[in-house]
């Protein structure tokens, strides 16, 4: 009995340590490609072409999709934000999603948009669409309102904007965030700038609004949240788009397209069925089904990405809303690797099934399972006195470096190519939260998707729950 | 070999000494992480620093500058009679109490000028770029072109296109071909604006693709240059294996209502790529040209659903009523939706000629096909 479970945990040993290697490893290469990536985006920015592209006629034209449930609170300084958009060829879908307050009446009101005969199209199912509004001032001929039954999914909303959208191009967003005026001029450029490949989706860095300040739905300050959790999520998303998603895009592989912006080739998201209104995360869904309708259909596809912080939204800044979210992301992940499973280790999706899916499997669905096993092992061998205390200090201690490390390195790629934050205190502020982000936040995402992965086992029915947002109407 | 430590390092030394090999890493990568950290706040200081350096800088020149260039130049648009603007000798006096020895200084009055520059037309432009020459900023971008780094390049013939400065055919032609596709993107956009010889050459040998972002910049150069000769883009239509090439002419065509090339976009109607097709269809359509109608008409059912819908398209534009039951027939019987669409909308645009069809269509109409019509009639209702 003693062999086995000597045998067992050398085994166990061995494998976490070839775990460990790789997703440092893994990280290391990241932070080196993101760095190529950045540098190569730097290069080719160019504010003379963008300008001309916003009055070119040749610019193609952009849907925006915006979803909005129960956001009275914002939504008509978020959507003249979205009416204030510079591009020349666009038009603003918001979907409201069966609203039970005032929301569609404040859009009434503030856009004087009346009903009208539209022929709607219905290239995705959806739940039935009541009235679809246009605005009889010219000012706001961009705009369209679609009046929806509640569809309890934000994937339903979109689909119903996508059987709506005019052009070749739909940019997602939700409501409530706020985009930089040339984010479309932004998104739209890699789609422009591809010699070889079909661009299926561009996504861009999206940061935490919750300490900047807006007016009429317009970033006038940025500024690195004051309170604690919503200053760890700042961090994590500059080292998840800045660091990993760009490092990804260097090489094809971004597994994801972040549901509060991106630009998605509307023909390829129709054909692949639009947003999978079951599942908790629709936007790494969406952007999974469009790679593998894209191989299955033998199109040389890219998927970009943009280090530039694009678009601004509200962080849940207290725990309850804050693992809500986590466990509803977690069971998505979770969601997803079943039902594409299939792709895997699968030549035929070529970058997709080698190297994006495994990635995704071993070091983003099985890493809190992995933690979770290692802290138990810890707390046994700890009670049976077989840990070798100066050693295992020691490994926590390099885990602790190399994570303060990596983070450090995205702030640090964030900071020489834009220059975000006003004053160095604010940079200050988030060069130290990775020291207290180890100790305190991660547990607390590994907590969460753990329980998101039980609730996808025993298929726990989950509602989505309202942000409860604050607003960025006025200058806080 | 033995290794000397200080003593308060020794403890960490023994450890090291006697850890396992795994351990003896997980040492070495935290010295290492923990330099790399140290590494980075230290740039990201310098790089702040330097910015609030530049920032300060730039505070307190431009106003300066600004000042200057609208006193003296833009204030003072029309120079004397029998002057050309270009030859106007500006008084440089304040200027060169500038810091114009640092290059910052003069990177920065170049953004002014071309800054300027883009805002205003006429004499104040040719001024500008007198200012320019006659404060010798050209010198700085030409020491660009010859740098060995392809942004380099970039932005110096960014900065010639900008400041209209013309370049040798023999500088900007062989950059026409070269592998970075940034540089060659501007040295043809270049080529084109400053060329004195055959500004449109390089379309005949060009053979990778103009892609969508270069086209942008193409065509408002083409369309917004003074003293162009604007050739017969059929030439290219008719001889140019390069598919974007073709696209890229058609929509020149269409912009200079380039009649005498309705022949040449005539025979792409019969290319095998469908998308050049769906193009050319466009282009006919939006050139008005009423005797390809009955081709149009006539190769209709053969053709893949976008060129159906540009035929469509382009029957509504031509609008010469003579193929209104075909619209009607396309409009009640087909049964793809955007096709329905399509007919609908060119109907309504004929509603001049179509109007007892259309009052036919809205009496009869079953109700899918009524919100269509009522769709296309609304004009709330821009697509």
């Amino acid at each position: 009995m003693n062999g086995f479970l000597e045998t067992a945990g050398s085994v166990y040993e061995n494998t976490l340590f070839v775990y460990g290697l790789v997703l440092l490893f893994t990280y290391a290469l990241l932070a080196i490609l993101s760095m190529l990536a950045i540098r190569r985006y730097v290069k080719r920015d160019n504010d003379h072409q963008l300008n001309l592209l916003s009055s070119s006629p040749m610019a193609p034209g952009i849907t925006i999709l915006a979803p909005a449930f129960n956001e009275g609170l914002t939504i008509v300084s978020n959507v003249r934000s979205l009416l204030t958009l510079n591009y020349p060829n666009y038009e603003i879908i918001i979907i409201n999603d069966g609203s039970t307050d005032d929301t569609m009446q404040q859009l009434i009101n503030e856009f004087k948009i009346v009903p009208v005969d539209f022929a709607y199209n219905i290239r995705i199912q959806t739940k039935p669409v009541r009235y679809i509004y246009k605005s009889t001032d010219p000012a706001y001929s961009s705009l369209l309102v679609i009046d929806k039954v509640n569809g309890k999914s934000k994937a339903d909303a979109v689909n119903a904007g996508i059987n709506v959208a005019a052009f070749d191009y739909f940019v997602c967003t939700d409501v409530d965030c706020i985009l930089h005026k040339d984010t479309l001029l932004e998104l739209i450029r890699p789609v422009m700038q591809e010699e070889k490949k079909r661009v299926i989706a561009v996504g861009a860095t999206l940061r935490i609004a919750n300490s900047s300040e807006f007016d009429e739905g317009v970033l006038v300050r940025m500024r690195a949240p004051k309170q604690l959790l919503p200053r760890f999520q700042e961090v994590e998303y500059i080292r998840s788009f800045v660091l990993g998603k760009m490092g990804w895009s260097y090489i094809n592989c971004v597994p994801n397209v972040s549901g509060g912006l991106g630009l998605f080739d509307k023909e390829v998201a129709t054909r692949c069925g639009g947003y999978d209104h079951s599942s908790f995360g629709e936007d790494m869904e969406l952007l999974t089904r469009m790679c593998r309708y894209a191989h299955d259909n033998h199109i040389s596809y890219a998927v970009r990405y943009i280090p530039k912080t694009l678009c601004w939204t509200e962080a849940p800044s207290t725990v309850k809303i804050f693992s809500r979210q986590r466990v509803r992301w977690a069971r998505g992940l979770a969601q997803l690797m079943a039902a594409h499973f299939s792709m895997f280790l699968n030549p035929r999706y070529g970058k997709m099934g080698l190297i994006v899916f495994p990635f995704n499997f071993f070091f983003e669905l099985l890493a809190p399972l992995v933690e979770f096993s290692g802290i138990i092992v810890y707390i046994v061998l700890a009670v049976l006195g077989k840990i070798n205390w100066p050693y295992a200090l020691l490994l926590l201690l390099f885990v602790y470096t190399y994570a303060i490390m990596i983070t450090t390195i995205s702030i640090l790629w964030d900071q020489l190519s834009f220059r975000y934050y006003k004053s160095w205190k604010e940079v200050a502020y988030l060069c130290f939260t990775p020291f207290m982000e180890f100790l305190l936040y991660h547990p607390l995402i590994v907590i969460n998707s753990l329980r998101g992965y039980y609730n996808f086992l025993t298929g726990k029915r989950s509602t989505w729950g309202n942000m409860q947002r604050q607003g960025f109407g006025k200058k806080k | 070999m033995d290794i000397q430590v200080p003593a308060f390092l020794e403890p960490a030394w023994n450890l090291f000494q006697g850890a396992p090999l795994a351990i003896q890493l997980a040492m070495i990568f935290i010295i290492i992480a923990a330099s790399i950290t140290l590494l980075a706040y230290f740039s990201i200081l310098r790089n702040r620093y330097r910015g609030y350096q530049r920032a300060r800088r730039l505070a307190s020149l431009l106003p300066t500058l600004d000042n200057l260039i609208i006193e003296e130049v833009l204030a003072n648009p029309d120079p004397l009679a029998n002057t050309h603007p270009d030859r106007v000798q500006l008084n440089l006096e304040e200027f060169w109490k500038l810091p114009l020895d640092k290059k910052w200084a003069r990177q920065a009055t170049t953004d002014r000028i071309i800054h300027f520059r883009r805002n205003v037309r006429g004499n104040a432009g040719h001024l500008l770029r007198g200012l320019y020459l006659q404060l010798e900023l050209d010198k700085d971008n030409i020491k660009q072109m010859k740098s060995s780094k392809w942004e380099r390049k970039v932005r110096a013939l960014t900065e010639f296109i900008n400041m209209d400065i013309p370049i040798a055919d023999v500088s900007i032609l062989p950059l026409t071909n070269s592998h970075n596709r940034e540089l060659r993107a501007a040295a043809r956009h270049a080529y084109i604006k400053l060329s004195k010889n055959e500004p449109f050459k390089f379309f005949d040998v060009v053979t990778d693709p103009l892609l969508m972002w270069d086209q942008v910049e193409l065509f408002r150069i083409i369309t917004t240059t003074e003293d162009i000769a604007i050739p017969n883009f059929a030439r290219w239509i008719t001889y140019s294996s390069n598919k974007s090439v073709v696209s890229f002419c058609l929509k020149l065509i269409v912009h200079y209502n380039q009649l005498p090339a309705v022949s040449a976009v005539k025979k792409l109607l019969d290319t095998k790529d469908h998308y050049l097709r769906a193009d050319a269809i466009n282009c006919l359509g939006k050139l008005k040209v009423p005797d390809v109608e009955d081709t149009l008409v006539a190769m209709y059912s053969s053709q893949p659903l976008h060129c159906q819908i540009e035929i469509l398209k382009a029957v509504g534009r031509i609008g010469t009523g003579k193929y209104i039951d075909f619209l009607k027939q396309e409009f009640l019987h087909s049964t793809d939706f955007d096709l329905r669409k399509s007919a609908a909308k060119s109907i309504v645009k004929n509603e001049w000629i179509a109007g007892q069809v259309l009052q036919e269509l809205l009496d009869t109409a079953d109700p899918e096909s009524l919100l269509i019509l009522k769709h296309c009639m609304n004009p709330l209702i821009k697509y």
